[in-house]
């Protein structure tokens, strides 16, 4: 069990999924592509800018799940001193970021046909810019701290403190009077959203899904070549 | 059919900016972050070459990960 965890096997592994990731991205891609830009149906009241949600949708998801994940996983660093973890974490944060702000361009295109205005303060939109700024926070404590335990320290703070964020970005459209709409598609519940919809924009899910697994393993294995470099310094 | 898939109904521009954005800050981050691997797999082969022989088999017998980068760059080159 142990050797199945050993650096050496997560190394050859990695290896062996990017190749896998690598194989089947471009089809699924495609698909995902084709459904949500010409299968799926124009909104009755939004016409063809619905199309935006396949998009905006699935980028702020992961944007929320990779900030959350962080969050866990520092606090676990944080209590038990797991090296990995801060590996998996620096990994993270970058592609946290791209799909945060990816879900607030895609939502101010997605805003000027539906609302007639790119941008409002209100409270959503306003949560998702704090949210890029805690990522910027977490990024740059590690890039611009040269002591590395000083700068878990601090970076484990900052995505502590910005985890009070993440409830307030998923319940402002229920607390405050928004210009965002509630949520479509519950957990718990029945979503308002039709199969037709549903299906494309849990296949955009997916691909992205896909995608950040992708660039986490290559990211996960420059890090970890990048330690074994530092040692072989030391010979 | 093509006009149609373009224009979107008046609502194209949006559309396809948005998919246009995504795709295209995802392609830039994953080639930033592919050169980047490689860069970091080309510099580490290039460190084991360097060493003495001796301290060369000792990396290799000791670190999987090292003969693993090193047989993967000479495939590359």
């Amino acid at each position: 069990m142990f050797n199945l965890l050993s650096s050496s096997n997560i190394f050859y592994w990695i290896g062996k999924l990017i190749s896998f990731i690598n194989s089947i991205f471009f089809i699924l891609l495609l698909i995902a592509l084709s459904f949500a830009l010409i299968f799926s149906p124009p909104d009755y009241l939004q016409g063809d800018s619905v199309r935006i949600m396949y998009v905006h949708v699935p980028s702020a998801w992961i944007g929320l799940a990779s900030f959350t994940c962080i969050a866990l996983l520092s606090i676990t660093n944080f209590i038990f001193k797991i090296k990995n973890l801060t590996l998996v974490t620096k990994s993270i944060a970058p592609l946290g970021l791209m799909f945060t702000c990816l879900a607030i361009v895609t939502g101010s295109l997605w805003g000027q046909p539906t609302w007639g205005t790119w941008w409002a303060w209100d409270a959503r939109l306003t949560s998702m810019i704090i949210l890029a700024l805690f990522y910027l926070g977490f990024i740059f404590s590690h890039k611009f701290i040269l002591q590395e335990e000083k700068a878990n320290k601090i970076s484990s703070i900052i995505v502590i403190i910005g985890l009070i964020n993440i409830p307030i970005i998923k319940y402002s459209v229920d607390w405050w009077n928004t210009l965002h709409q509630p949520a479509s598609i519950k957990l718990t519940g029945t979503s308002t959203i039709h199969s037709s919809m549903l299906i494309p924009l849990l296949l955009m899910f997916f691909v992205m899904l896909m995608y950040c697994a992708l660039i986490f393993l290559m990211k996960y294995k420059t890090e970890i070549i990048r330690i074994k470099k530092k040692n072989l310094k030391r010979l | 059919m093509i006009q149609n898939l373009l224009s979107m109904n008046g609502y194209g521009l949006f559309v396809w900016a948005s998919f246009s954005i995504t795709i295209f800050s995802c392609a830039f981050v994953f080639y930033k972050t592919k050169k980047t691997l490689k860069k970091y797999e080309r510099e580490f082969a290039k460190e084991i070459n360097e060493l003495s022989t001796e301290k060369k088999e000792l990396v290799l017998g000791n670190s999987k990960i090292a003969s693993q980068v090193l047989s993967s760059y000479s495939k590359t080159i």
